[in-house]
């Protein structure tokens, strides 16, 4: 910019020069910004773990940066193939220090947590994709599933797939209930995005507390088998964990199968798409929305189920899980719920791999790290397309 | 699990305090919420960010003046300005790749950031002493708080409560800053500011630089976070990593749209009234447990932000022309 | 007139997904004129303002004003230019009061640097004041005047255009780009408008490009005329001749026209 040719107090501020500096950036060729990104990635990953200690080590660690810097190319325009490649390398260097072992077993130890991500991401990013609203109570739909289900399989001492039906069907009906009663109404008012969160806030201080006014902060558990554990290939899994992982993935295809088959499904994305176009195009809108908070709801409940089967009940429970589920959420692209479900496996393993590297309790501030650099990279998602305003 | 009445006086009891030191001690809290929720107003009353990472900025400046004082050894009052400008940096390293996101994202990405400093406080052991704390970071305030308490009881005010200077200093620290804030707000810069909030792209248009404003507003309220971390350590003598839980944040916000939006003073008002009626809540003789009493006053407070934003987005004392919510 | 054109663009292109909505768009606006922008709806005229003033970044295609290059610049150093843009859509600033949205626009303001709002409280107040009165006299050209305490918000439609005009015109422009400036003004404000307009160009030497329907005022107000169809300029010269150039009564009637030239 020439100089003189701004008035007084218009000089550049450094916030200017670094935000000019990013532009520029943003302009260089793909391979330069791509190999940048690969190169800050494995470097944080080598230092973070350390440093090769072998010829050898070098060299398959230079051939990894390489070759996944040569796979991004042809990737350009492909965000979701990117993705699977970044992780590819981060795979690679992670089984280069710690062996396939280490790494497969971590991976699987994720998968659960993944499942109970992604069943909750599933929900929250069609209610956010359709009703625009940033419901910060979802993760307290989980906890009310677990607690639902811990009063028909401990206090009433019923097993605990009547729980489990019975805290899909509760969470189900409370999703219904409070669309009726508060979202519902709120949408008629032309209620704003600020506006509806902080609804969704106070909502979740009333589940919460409500919970904790009911059964208290003290830790509770479901009646399951914490012991046993299934074997196969050198691997141990918990049995617990496996059914979750199970009964997870097989709900979730069928999620997928329901989204990708039905007309209801069709319905639904085509809402999370574009709300007032499905609404002149004739579809029975408020009927897809009730469905929509079933579906939400319900698998909340069913995550919330599986997560205090695989811990324990506390009345924070779903709230803890909550922001990994809004990064699924985001990460798949926020109303894609192919996008979501993908995301929160990847998540909950990808998290489970950083232990390999940080401390356990720092795992979830990784996720957190992921999201905020996805964000700001392509913050429509992974799986999400581009879209302008 | 984490105690969520950690962030209130709950650790007095009842019967050791006359009723002057127990309600010494709430009114600090309603200062130190004045002061965060200030910086809330800066940014969602007057600039349309929505920065959901205050208790991080908190967290920040806490930490940064209790590593800088009681473990490196530095003098109390020089740790001060400089955690602030560690608090600033933090503002700015958050601000310039999140700003350009939309409301929504900002949001997430700031709470995100919140959680990663909490986290990276518990469990980075050698810089913060993970969930047991830092202490002995406040002798010099103890002795400045030893002056004033003299001076009182010079006064005349014998029986002067042990709190009672942090109350006056906290309060000072509110009333100041709430003037100031006005007074900048009338300048031409909050014009701009304003203008941002209503229509960033209007503010361009008009030769605006929209998002250094915004950088500008995100570093102040940071900064603004950071002293009120400083009064809460203070106050609590530690500084723990369950005092920055996103739950602090959800707070300032209810006391924000209590007090009304785009005006400063309300967030005081705000303030005053949420901690009297949680706190007052106490004097109910309700015949269930301490847990239940706790559990229930934040379906209290659940409610009110539930009711506010159905019938009263504004606030109780926000102007409906200025509502910044809504529409 | 052999004077340098104030604003030229070459090959201005740009594409949403699949949608071509600028094609290779290449205009000049000669200094001092005042030069109707006009095309079939969903021509690509609003979309080509969003790309010169830096709103979107063109894909391909150069644009200069008064010999600086534009194009990649972010919008708020594109204003300071010289070079100001209202919108199809008014930006009123809802909850800011109109004398506030009039103000904001003023350049040169020391006070809206933190660093002088701080630390040189006073170096900024007498700018205000001369702020304040420019404000209130343009206010007066469009009638504003007894409404400067309200709430833009509760401006109607027709005075929310015509505060952004008036906006606008506090920023000092020296070349102005007007998206369908009269749509939804009465006429006898319309026509004051206008008469402003001359009068700037003829004090000032502002430049101006606007976007207009009304035919009539495009033939009676303009001195030059442009016309965009499909992204691309198809025709450009006199009002008159470009009335009866084929190829823009084609693209009249061939698009989903607006009424078409009457
Ligand atoms: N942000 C956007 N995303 C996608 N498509 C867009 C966008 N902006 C404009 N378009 C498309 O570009 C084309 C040109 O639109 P533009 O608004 O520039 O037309 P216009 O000439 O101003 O029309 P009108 O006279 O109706 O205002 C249209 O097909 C429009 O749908
Ligand atoms: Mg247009």
């Amino acid at each position: 910019m020439e100089a003189g040719t701004l008035g007084p107090g218009q000089e550049r501020t450094m916030g200017e020069r670094f935000a000019h500096a990013l532009n520029r950036f943003s302009e260089a060729p793909y391979v330069v910004k791509a190999g940048i990104g690969i190169f800050l990635l494995d470097l944080v990953l080598v230092l973070a773990d350390r440093r090769p200690d072998s010829v050898g080590e070098w060299v398959l660690l230079l051939a990894i940066f390489a070759a996944t810097v040569a796979a991004m190319v042809p990737l350009e325009r492909r965000p979701a193939a990117t993705a699977a490649v970044v992780l590819a390398n981060v795979v690679a260097i992670l089984i280069l220090y710690h062996g396939l072992h280490e790494v497969s077993q971590r991976g699987i130890n994720g998968l659960s947590l993944g499942a109970i991500y992604a069943l909750g991401a599933v929900g929250l990013t069609l209610v956010y994709g359709i009703l625009k609203l940033v419901n910060f109570a979802h993760g307290d739909f989980l906890t009310f599933g677990a607690y639902m289900a811990y009063l028909v399989n401990v206090t009433w001492e019923l097993p605990l797939v009547f729980g489990l039906a019975f805290a899909v069907l509760t969470t189900a009906l409370l999703g219904i209930g409070l669309e009726k009663v508060m979202w519902g109404p709120m949408r008629g008012r032309g209620a704003g995005m600020l506006q509806l969160l902080l609804m969704a806030i106070g909502l979740a201080f009333v589940i919460r507390y409500g919970i904790q006014f009911v059964w208290g902060t003290e830790l509770r558990q479901l009646n399951v088998n914490r012991t046993d554990t299934v074997n196969f290939l050198d691997l141990r899994v918990g049995r617990t964990q496996l059914i979750v992982i199970i009964v997870g993935f097989v709900t979730l295809i069928a999620t997928g199968l329901m989204l990708r088959m039905t007309l209801l499904g069709k319905r639904m994305r085509a809402l999370s798409d574009d709300l007032d176009l499905a609404e002149t195009s004739g579809i029975d809108t408020s009927r897809v929305i009730l469905y929509t908070w079933l579906f939400a709801a319900g698998l909340a409940g069913l995550a919330g189920v599986f997560a205090g089967a695989i811990t324990q009940l506390q009345p924070e429970l779903g709230f803890e899980l909550l922001l990994p589920i809004f990064a699924a959420v985001v990460l798949g692209g926020i109303g894609n719920a192919f996008g979501a479900l993908t995301a929160g496996i990847v998540l909950g393993v990808v998290i489970e791999w950083s232990t390999l590297i940080v401390a356990p309790g720092l795992k979830l501030a990784v996720g957190f790290v992921i999201l905020i650099i996805v964000l700001i990279i392509r913050p429509e998602g992974i799986f999400g397309h581009a879209r302008t305003v | 699990m984490t105690d969520p009445l950690a962030i209130f006086p709950l650790g007095l009891t009842f019967e050791a305090f006359t009723d002057i030191d127990f309600w010494t001690s709430v009114g600090i809290f309603a200062g130190i919420y004045t002061i965060f929720a200030l910086g809330l107003q800066l940014n969602v009353g007057f600039t349309g960010i929505q920065n959901f990472g205050q208790a991080g900025f908190m967290a920040i400046g806490a930490y940064s003046m209790a590593i800088l004082t009681a473990e490196e050894g530095m003098n109390f009052w020089l740790s001060l300005p400089i955690s602030i400008l560690i608090t600033i940096a933090f503002g700015l390293i958050v601000g310039l790749p999140s700003l350009r996101l939309r409301a929504d994202y900002f949001a997430i990405a700031t709470i995100a950031f919140a959680e990663a400093i909490r986290l990276i406080a518990l469990n980075a052991r050698d810089l913060t002493n993970g969930a047991q704390g830092i202490f002995g970071f406040d002798d010099s305030w103890d002795s400045i708080s030893e002056s004033i308490e003299d001076f009182i009881i010079d006064l005349g005010w014998t029986d002067v409560p042990g709190l009672f200077p942090l109350f006056l200093v906290t309060w000072g620290i509110a009333v100041l800053m709430m003037f100031s804030l006005t007074r900048v707000q009338g300048t031409p810069w909050g014009r701009v500011l304003r203008a941002v909030r209503e229509d960033e792209d209007a503010a361009r248009a008009l030769g605006k630089n929209a998002f250094s404003y915004k950088l500008q507003s995100l570093a102040i309220a940071a900064s603004i976070g950071a002293v009120a971390g400083w009064l809460l350590a203070i106050q609590l003598a530690f500084v723990v990593p369950d005092e920055f839980q996103p739950i602090v944040t959800f707070i300032g916000y209810v006391v924000l749209v209590l007090g009304g939006l785009a005006n400063y003073w309300g967030v005081a008002v705000g303030a005053i009234i949420l901690w009297t009626v949680l706190e007052g809540l106490r004097f109910l003789e309700l015949p269930i447990s301490e847990t239940k009493i706790a559990a229930l006053r934040f379906i209290i407070v659940g409610l009110v932000l539930i009711g506010l934003m159905a019938f009263r987005p504004q606030g109780v004392f926000g102007k409906r022309e200025e509502m910044v919510l809504g529409d | 007139m052999t004077e340098a054109p104030i604003f030229e663009a070459e090959g201005i292109e740009k594409s949403f997904g699949g949608i071509r909505a600028v094609n290779g768009a290449t205009m000049d606006v000669k200094r001092g004129s005042i030069t109707a922008l006009i095309g079939p709806n969903g021509a690509g005229k609003t979309t080509f303002f969003n790309l010169i003033t830096g709103f979107y970044r063109p894909d391909r295609g150069r644009a200069r004003f008064d010999g600086r290059e534009v194009q990649g610049r972010p919008p708020y150093v594109i204003a300071r230019f010289g070079m100001v843009r209202t919108f199809q859509i008014t930006k009123a600033l809802a909850a800011m009061p109109v004398i506030d949205n009039m103000m904001l626009a003023a350049p040169d303001q020391p006070g809206e640097s933190l660093r002088n709002v701080l630390f040189r409280p006073l170096a900024w107040r007498k700018r205000e004041q001369e702020v304040h009165e420019q404000a209130i006299e343009l206010l007066d050209v469009f009638n504003l005047t007894r409404l400067a305490d309200h709430y833009a918000g509760t401006l109607s439609g027709g005075q929310r255009k015509l505060l952004e005009l008036a906006r606008a015109l506090m920023a000092q422009p020296r070349f102005l780009l007007l998206d369908e400036p009269m749509a939804g003004i009465n006429p006898t404000l319309g026509r004051r408008l206008l008469d402003h307009m001359q009068r700037l160009r003829a004090e000032d030497g502002v430049t101006f490009l606007f976007i207009e329907h009304d035919m009539e005022v495009v033939m009676n107000h303009s001195d030059r005329v442009i016309v965009m169809a499909e992204g691309r300029v198809i025709a450009e010269g006199e009002p008159q001749a470009v009335r009866s150039d084929r190829a823009v009564i084609d693209a009249y009637l061939g698009g989903a026209g607006h009424g078409g030239i009457e």
